[in-house]
This record gives C-alpha cells, sequence and structure tokens, in this order.
C-alpha cells in the first residue's frame, strides 16, 4: 500500500520545514540546533506516515520503530541516512509485517527523497553480537523510541540490550577500536591532511562517537545504567571535545548544504567558503581560509586526544597473551610503568621534573609507545610549568637530540606537539601548526609533513627493498643524524612566515634555535646548509640530467663535502617521500640514487685535482680563514701552510681545528713530527703534522694497529711545500687509552720514534700485532680499481675490502715498498668493509702501464 | 582531424617542452614517469666497488591529443626544447585519433579536447 492521497501534503511539509531549518542555518550556522530540527522533523514525518499506515492495516502490539545512529542520536545531518530499526517480537510476522507496514512506509520516505536504510529484527535478534556486522550492535546504542509498541522498545532498551552490552562488552569495545583503528590507517594516523573528511578522518565526528560509545558501554557493564555518554568523557578533555563537536556539526551540515550530498570532505573551495560565511565561528570571522582551518584543526586535535581511550581498549589476544599480557612490561621504569604498551605515571607530580618528561618522551621515542588517558592529562597540564626551565637550560639540546635519534622519534614528536610542549620549546614551530599550504601535491598540513620526514628516514632503518637498504645505508654511515633530524624539523617554518621565498624565512626563524639549543658554529653551518639548499637536489634531478659530467660537477661543487651529500640525499629522500604516500616514486628514488652515487664518486676522484692555491681563485677563501690580528708575516706563514692542500681539508673542517693544526706546523722547526691525540664521542682522533718521506703512512698505520687500534678513518693529504697532515680516527679495541691515559703520551712518543727510524714498525708489527683469529661475520669480495682517468697526474686506487686490523699497514706498506707515493688518502670504514681510495703517484707522476700491473697484483696478493 | 602526440623526452628537458607546448595554447597533456632506452642503452655507476648498472633510464612520457592543424608547431617546439644533441634525447610518435569525448558533458570531437 502507498499513502497517494496523502504523500503530497507531507511532501509540502517536509519541504516547507526543511527549507525553514536550512534557512535558520544560514542565519546563524548553529549546526547543533539544525540537526536536532532535522531529526525532529523526519520523526513527525514518520509519526504520520505510521499513523496512517496502521490506521487501515495492522495492531501496534508486538510491533515499534525505532531510530538508531546518528537519527537516533538526534543528531540527523541534512542529507544522512536515516537508520530505522523495525522491531517486532516474535518470528513469523516479518513477512506480514513487510508488506503491510515496512514496505509502504520505507517507500513513502524515499518518495520523501530521503535515504531510509531500514532495518528488521526480533528482540531475541537484538540480543545477540552479530560479529559480522558489529555496527548493528553499535548502532543499538544510540536507539530511540519513535512510534508503535511503547512497551516492547522499553523491553529492548531497559532489558535487552544492557544485557547484550554487559556480556559482550570486551567484544564491542575491541571490534569498535579496531574498526577505529583501521579507518585511522586508511587515513594515514594524522588529523592533518590539507583537505580532511571530518566524519571518518582522525580527530572527525566520528573519533567522538567512538570515544562516547566506549564510555557507554563501560558504563553499561559497570552499572547496567544508560547515562549521558558526553558525560562519562574525562573531565579535561570534555569541554574541549564538545565545542570542537559544536564547530563540526555546524561544518558538516555546511558541506551537506552546499553540496547536496552526503560528502563529507573539506576541500579547499569548501574551505575558502566556510571561512568567508564564518561557519563554526560564532560570529567572530577570520581573514583568511588557512587560520579558519587552524581553527578547524584545532578542535580536530581535541578530538583526536579523545583516542587515548581507544587505546584503554585491549587489541583481540591470543589465548597466550591474555594469560601473560597483563604483566607489567619490561620496559617499566621506577618513573613509569608500562603496561599494554601504553604508560602511566607511577608518581604523577614527578612529571614536573624536566628530566622525568624527557624520559617520558624518550620512552615514547624509543618503544612507540602511548600515553593512558590520565597520563595525557597529567604531562599535559605539567607542560607549562617547565617554560621558565625551558627558558634558561644549557641542556635543551641533550635532551632534544636524544629524542630525535630515537627509532620512534615521530611518535615522541607527535606526543610533545599535541601535548604543547613543542611549541612551548620551539615557538618558531608554531609558525606551522596546523598550516594549510594549497597545492595538487602535499597531503599534510606543514607542521604534519616536517614530522613524516623524520619518520620516513627512522622507517629505512626497518629494512625494504634494494634501494630503500642502499638509503639505509647512507644513513647509518652519518655522522651527525640529529642534525638531518633536526633540519627536517624546521625546513619548512619559513612557509609561515611572509618572506617571499620560504627557504630564507626557516634560515631567518632557525637562527633562534640555534641559541636556545647552544650549537656550536660547525653544527649551525650543517643545519644552515641542510635547510638553504633542501630544494636543490630535487630540482637538479629534474632540471638536469644526472648522466651529464658537468652536471654532477655543479651539483659537486654545491654540496662540497660527502657527509653534507649524505645528509642531503637523505634529507630530500625523506622530504619527496613525506609530500604524500606516493610522490617518492621507485623511479625518483632511483634518479635520487643514481645523483648521490654520481656525485659521491666524483668528490672522491677529484680531491687530487681540487686544489686550493694562494694564487688564484681561491686567495678569497684561503683569506678568510686567517686568523684576525695576525700580523703580516704570520698571515704569509699561514697562506703557505694552506696552499696545495686539497680544498676537502678546508671543507670537512672548521676555522679553529685549522688553526690548530696551523700551531702544530709552527711547532715542526722544534721537532720532526707533531702529534695530538683527542677523546671523541666514541673514537681517538689522531692529527700528525711532519714532512714527507718514504714508508710515512705505513708506519703511522704499523704504529697504530700494533697497538690493538682499529683505525676507521683517515684522511692523507700534503700541502705545496710537502707538509703532511694526516688526520686518522681510531677504536681503542682494548680501552688500553681509556684505561691508563698515560699511555697516550706513549703512543705519541711511539709514532715519532717509528717516523724517524728509531722503532721498526716491520719489526714492531711482527712482535706485537696479534691478527684476528674469528671468523669474519661478514664476506666481503676484495675488489681493487686502478683508474688513470680521474686525476690529471695521479693514479687513484681504490680498495673494497674486509675490514681486520693492520689491513691499512698492508695497503700502505705495499705502496711504499713499490715506489708509489700518496698524495692524497681518503680511509672509511663502514659495516666492516673497508673503503679507501688512495691517490697515488710515482717519481711525482701516474703509474705507467707496469708499475699499475705490479701494484695491483702486489695488493691482491697481500689483500 | 585529431592527433595524438606521444613523445619521450628527458626529464631536464620537461619543463621547457611544456612550457613551449603552454605557448602555443596546449595545455592539456598527460605526463608519466617512464623508464627506456633505444640507442643510448644503459649507463653503468661504479660505486664503493660495485657496479651498478642502469638498463633502463629515465624518461618523461608526453601525450597529448591535438587537432591536426596544431600538429606541426606542436612537433617543432618539442624539437627544439627537448634537443640537447646527444644521444638519448627521445623520440615523438603520432597517431591518427577517429573521436574525442569529453565524459562530463558527452562533447565530441575537436571541442572535446
Amino acid at each position: 500500500m502507498k499513502l497517494e492521497s496523502q504523500t503530497s501534503t507531507l511532501q509540502d511539509f517536509y519541504a516547507e520545514e526543511s527549507a525553514r531549518i536550512r534557512r535558520n542555518f544560514e542565519a546563524c550556522s548553529d549546526g547543533k540546533a539544525a540537526i536536532q530540527d532535522r531529526t525532529a522533523l523526519i520523526d513527525s514525518v514518520i509519526r504520520q506516515l505510521w499513523k496512517e499506515v496502521t490506521e487501515t492495516t495492522v495492531p501496534a502490539d508486538g510491533f515499534c520503530v525505532a531510530a538508531m545512529g546518528g537519527y537516533g542520536r538526534r543528531a540527523l545531518f541534512p542529507y544522512s541516512d536515516i537508520d530505522l530499526l523495525f522491531l517486532y517480537e516474535k518470528d513469523g510476522q516479518a513477512e506480514y509485517l513487510g508488506k503491510k507496514v515496512i514496505a509502504p512506509l520505507s517507500q513513502s520516505l524515499w518518495d520523501l527523497h530521503l535515504r531510509v536504510s531500514p532495518t528488521t529484527r526480533t528482540l531475541a535478534e537484538c540480543r545477540r553480537l552479530h560479529r559480522g556486522n558489529i555496527e548493528f550492535n553499535i548502532s543499538l546504542l544510540d536507539c530511540r523510541y519513535i512510534c508503535g509498541d511503547q512497551a516492547l522498545f522499553e523491553r529492548l532498551r531497559g532489558r535487552v540490550l544492557p544485557g547484550m552490552v554487559t556480556r559482550e562488552s570486551e567484544s564491542l569495545m575491541q571490534e569498535l577500536t579496531e574498526l577505529a583503528r583501521s579507518r585511522h590507517q586508511k587515513y594515514g594516523q594524522t588529523i592533518f591532511h590539507l583537505e580532511p573528511n571530518i566524519k571518518d578522518g582522525p580527530g572527525g565526528l566520528r573519533d567522538y562517537q567512538v570515544a562516547c560509545w566506549l564510555a557507554q558501554i563501560a558504563e553499561m557493564k559497570r552499572s547496567r545504567q544508560w547515562k549521558n555518554a558526553t558525560e562519562l568523557l574525562p573531565a579535561p578533555l570534555r569541554t574541549d571535545a564538545v565545542n570542537a563537536i559544536d564547530f563540526l556539526d555546524a561544518v558538516r551540515c555546511f558541506l551537506h548544504y552546499q553540496q547536496g550530498r552526503d560528502l563529507n570532505s573539506l576541500t579547499y573551495e569548501l574551505q575558502s567558503e566556510a571561512a568567508a560565511a564564518g561557519i563554526g565561528l560564532h560570529g567572530a570571522h577570520t581573514s583568511s581560509a588557512n587560520d579558519w582551518m587552524r581553527v578547524y584543526f584545532r578542535h580536530a586535535r581535541a578530538i583526536y586526544r579523545l583516542t587515548v581511550l581507544f587505546d584503554e581498549v585491549p587489541r583481540t589476544k591470543s589465548v597466550l597473551s591474555r594469560i601473560f599480557g597483563n604483566r607489567r612490561s619490561p620496559l617499566s621504569t621506577p618513573e613509569f610503568r608500562v603496561l599494554d604498551g601504553r604508560i602511566s605515571l607511577v608518581h604523577p607530580h614527578s612529571i614536573q621534573d624536566p628530566d622525568v618528561m624527557f624520559k617520558l618522551f624518550k620512552l615514547i621515542g624509543q618503544h612507540d609507545l602511548a600515553l593512558t588517558a590520565e597520563a595525557e592529562q597529567t604531562v599535559g597540564m605539567a607542560v607549562p610549568e617547565i617554560q621558565k626551565w625551558a627558558a634558561t637550560t644549557p641542556d635543551l639540546w641533550d635532551h632534544f637530540r636524544q629524542i630525535l635519534i630515537l627509532p620512534y622519534a615521530a611518535s615522541a614528536l607527535r606526543a610533545m606537539h599535541r601535548l604543547g610542549l613543542l611549541v612551548l620549546l620551539f615557538h618558531e614551530f608554531l609558525l606551522i601548526d596546523s598550516l594549510v599550504i594549497r597545492d595538487y601535491y602535499h597531503r599534510y598540513t606543514v607542521d604534519e609533513h616536517s614530522l613524516v620526514t623524520i619518520e620516513n628516514l627512522h622507517r629505512l632503518a626497518a629494512g625494504g627493498a634494494d634501494l630503500n637498504r642502499r638509503f639505509r645505508d647512507i644513513l647509518l654511515s652519518v655522522e651527525h643524524p640529529e642534525l638531518l633530524y633536526l633540519s627536517l624539523m624546521f625546513h619548512d617554518v619559513g612557509k609561515g612566515m611572509p618572506a617571499e621565498n620560504h627557504v630564507d624565512g626557516s634560515l631567518q626563524a632557525v637562527k633562534g634555535v640555534f641559541e636556545r639549543l647552544h650549537l656550536d658554529v660547525a653544527e649551525r653551518d650543517t643545519v644552515n646548509f641542510l635547510i638553504g639548499n633542501h630544494l636543490r637536489m630535487s630540482a637538479t634531478l629534474m632540471r638536469r640530467d644526472i648522466f651529464d659530467p658537468e652536471a654532477i660537477n655543479d651539483f659537486s661543487q654545491i654540496v662540497g663535502t660527502i657527509e653534507h651529500l649524505k645528509l642531503l640525499t637523505l634529507f630530500t629522500y625523506a622530504d619527496i617521500k613525506a609530500v604524500n604516500p606516493e610522490a617518492l616514486t621507485p623511479w625518483k628514488a632511483q634518479m635520487l640514487w643514481q645523483l648521490y652515487a654520481a656525485t659521491e664518486n666524483y668528490l672522491n676522484r677529484s680531491v687530487d685535482d681540487q686544489r686550493l692555491y694562494v694564487e688564484g681563485k681561491d686567495a678569497q677563501q684561503l683569506e678568510s680563514l686567517i686568523p684576525s690580528g695576525e700580523n703580516a708575516g704570520e698571515a704569509e706563514r699561514f697562506r703557505s701552510f694552506l696552499d696545495g692542500f686539497p680544498k676537502r681539508y678546508v671543507l670537512t673542517h672548521s676555522p679553529a681545528e685549522i688553526s690548530t693544526h696551523y700551531r702544530m706546523y709552527k711547532r715542526l722547526g722544534h721537532s720532526s713530527a707533531e702529534v695530538a691525540i683527542t677523546r671523541r664521542d666514541d673514537y681517538y682522533e689522531l692529527v700528525l703534522v711532519t714532512t714527507d718521506r718514504q714508508f710515512l703512512f705505513a708506519k703511522v698505520a704499523g704504529t697504530i694497529s700494533s697497538w690493538g687500534m682499529n683505525i676507521l678513518k683517515a684522511d692523507v693529504c700534503a700541502n705545496k711545500a710537502g707538509i703532511v697532515l694526516d688526520i686518522l680516527r681510531f677504536s681503542d679495541r682494548f680501552r688500553t687509552l681509556d684505561h691508563n691515559p698515560s699511555e697516550t703520551n706513549r703512543l705519541k712518543q711511539n709514532l715519532i720514534a717509528a717516523l724517524s727510524g728509531e722503532l721498526d714498525v716491520a719489526d714492531l708489527m711482527k712482535r706485537k700485532f696479534q691478527p684476528e683469529r674469528q671468523a669474519a661475520k661478514v664476506q666481503v669480495e676484495t675488489r681493487i680499481h686502478l683508474d688513470n682517468e680521474c686525476s690529471s697526474h695521479s693514479t687513484v686506487v681504490e680498495i673494497i675490502a674486509l675490514d681486520r686490523p693492520g689491513l691499512l699497514y698492508d695497503i700502505s706498506s705495499t705502496f711504499a715498498e713499490l715506489g708509489c707515493n700518496i698524495e692524497v688518502g681518503l680511509i672509511d670504514t663502514e659495516g666492516g668493509t673497508a673503503t679507501d681510495v688512495f691517490y697515488v703517484t710515482k717519481h711525482g707522476t701516474k703509474l705507467s702501464l707496469d708499475p699499475q700491473h705490479d701494484l695491483q697484483r702486489e695488493l691482491q696478493r697481500r689483500l | 582531424m585529431m592527433t595524438k602526440l606521444e613523445a619521450i623526452v628527458q626529464p631536464s628537458r620537461f619543463e621547457a617542452v611544456k612550457e613551449v607546448l603552454t605557448e602555443l595554447g596546449i595545455s592539456g597533456m598527460t605526463i608519466t614517469d617512464v623508464r627506456g632506452h633505444g640507442r643510448q642503452k644503459g649507463h653503468t655507476e661504479v660505486y664503493r666497488g660495485r657496479e651498478y648498472t642502469v638498463d633502463l633510464l629515465p624518461k618523461i612520457k608526453i601525450e597529448l591529443v591535438i587537432p591536426d592543424n596544431l600538429v606541426d608547431a606542436a612537433v617543432d617546439a618539442i624539437l627544439q626544447s627537448a634537443s640537447t644533441g646527444k644521444i638519448g634525447d627521445g623520440k615523438i610518435f603520432l597517431y591518427k585519433v577517429d573521436q574525442a569525448i569529453r565524459i562530463r558533458n558527452q562533447e565530441r570531437g575537436v571541442t572535446a579536447l
């Protein structure tokens, strides 16, 4: 039966009322009033239809109509589905009711162009958990009586549902949170989308509802009572969340009215329109769509904070993990208790101590843990307390550096950002807080993009395909990854500044960060280099032919050193990949690596040709290195010291280090060799200044090896006057120098004696040197490559071999025995593999063919 | 009446090609990152003693459908802007197109381009 006669009247009524609700909304943008009014309108439409349909046919006993889902909550948006439950008591009624009531009623609603989703269930069916359709059980939590047998509905709400919810609470909560987690996964686990979905995206309306349902289920289990779900939310989060819902209600109404459909994506166009209309602002106006979006993100963040409640629900577990899962995690510390991947505070007041607060974020960064709802509140309240400490402490960099290098640093930084700590420590980050920059490619707001870059690099450590492994190997060889992460964090803050070029803005803004972190000159230079050039490598990739030697030469001039090249490559990798998950295609990644490899090779193979000369275009650079206040004679001597060193030397050492080396050179008049040994973080650095002689480097390498030291890196070079500067890093494998600091002097004396010939290094190696007996953990095939083309006046010898104590002595003594002189040496060890590049000459020129064969054969034999 | 133009160019020349096509009033185009080789073959890089061979070199494929009266101008523009004179500069292919239909409003023929 169809309600032919009445429908047109009802249609007019529905159309007029709908138009009135829309007009009201457009006048004051009160979303809550609009959805409540629309709910009341649909209620009256359904009751009217019910009255008409039951007048002629069915007894109302044992059958009723209820609203479910958003309609049940009295939150019916203009174009949302209308979820109706047709509830009946007895099996066997279905066919009759379907034909006589449900079909005509639904059809009449569809004729009004309402999107009705009818569900027909018996009371018994509502008692069961529907594992394949858990959404039905959840939607029952919001059920509301509309018409029909009210006693039947009361049985559902008063007895059946409390029983079902109490019995199945654990399953319901787990399924609900699993659905939320997979929904978050779909949206990249972040609220900071440039065009967010305000219903299903993280921080959207659905998250608020899930939090309410979880609170409702927990309360039902406890008291078997229905309570107002909003009032069950944690008090400190509730007010902000309720305000956020008011805002989102208005925005969703606006989206529906503007698009005439149930579409919930806040596109750029709609952002502009919503901002212009002041949607959700209660009469206040923003200056731009970006400002309006910042209001949106503030509210989304308030709702997203409720998702800590999701983590209170344990994940579905195996039997064994159910038995052991509730044990206290070994990750717990005296300050923090870790249970089910969530951290709570053992002594809540202790979090006001900055050391404890940073320990907390380090724990998150180390293990990707979440805070409990209670800990989240306590930490949030304690954050403002450390402002004074942060303004004066010299330890900020030490704390922050440790977080940046942790495997889940991005999780820690997100937690710090969410709780307001990040912008309290670095107000520069506020410039890009929730900042939308519209373009076709970026998916996230600028702050989230910056954090994703850091996440991308840390994810490299987890391995992956062949190309990822190559980037990972680069990351593992970087000396100061913390500076890379710091640069990534602030590289785009200029986008929040009025400067025309955001790179200039970022460089300007980061100066304040340097001051607060007390970074030294070299650290500042590295960060400035990376931020200042962060677009260069991708520009070179796309605008130059990376197989053209000239392009590689030009790019090498920009990066200058291999360390800079590594950092910029990783920066570019992380930055492109953070634009959106598909941005770094295998095509681009391959090109990036190709450019890296070609530039690294170029830098390694051009060292000998790229030298500083007093007479020529480098004069100005040399002048800038002369310490101020030196008299003319001293300045001249300084110039002659630098004259002829590879450019690499001044690029890889700070002016202070160069000055120290110069002072050693000045003392040479009183000794045959100057040696300095300094303890660094986890290695020793040896600097040797002396005059060139036969077997020089073999003697140095042999002496150090005979002491049981492992040479990790070395830069060997000489200036125009034949002054040799060797800088070596070695690890003290047996902690000889650590335990006996006085032995450092004896090692120096040994070196000087070896150089002067008083000590026979060959004999020393025979007597004291004990080669490794253990089998190597990795197999590395020895490769020796000689090249007479790269350098204009040296033969380049590249050696890749399994690292072992004494290796460098064997190589350098082979050179010496065959009459070869080392002009420049670059020694490097990574992951058990030695990669050494030597520029060698014989009688002052490149090696001719026969000596090349002899050298190759002899090296192959000895290695 | 209409021709599909497919050009394979060096990534480094893409911006220049796009610019000259836009100057001709051709703004609709489809761009794909591709890899391949003709006579240029591959490229071998020795990195840390290990050889890495790039058999298929990175290129960009530009596809556009234009009225026949624009074909010569578009080809000339691409030839001038994509050429470096070196091997590997790419190729242009031309195909006849029977029909073009705009999905939104079902316009057909040149007006749909």
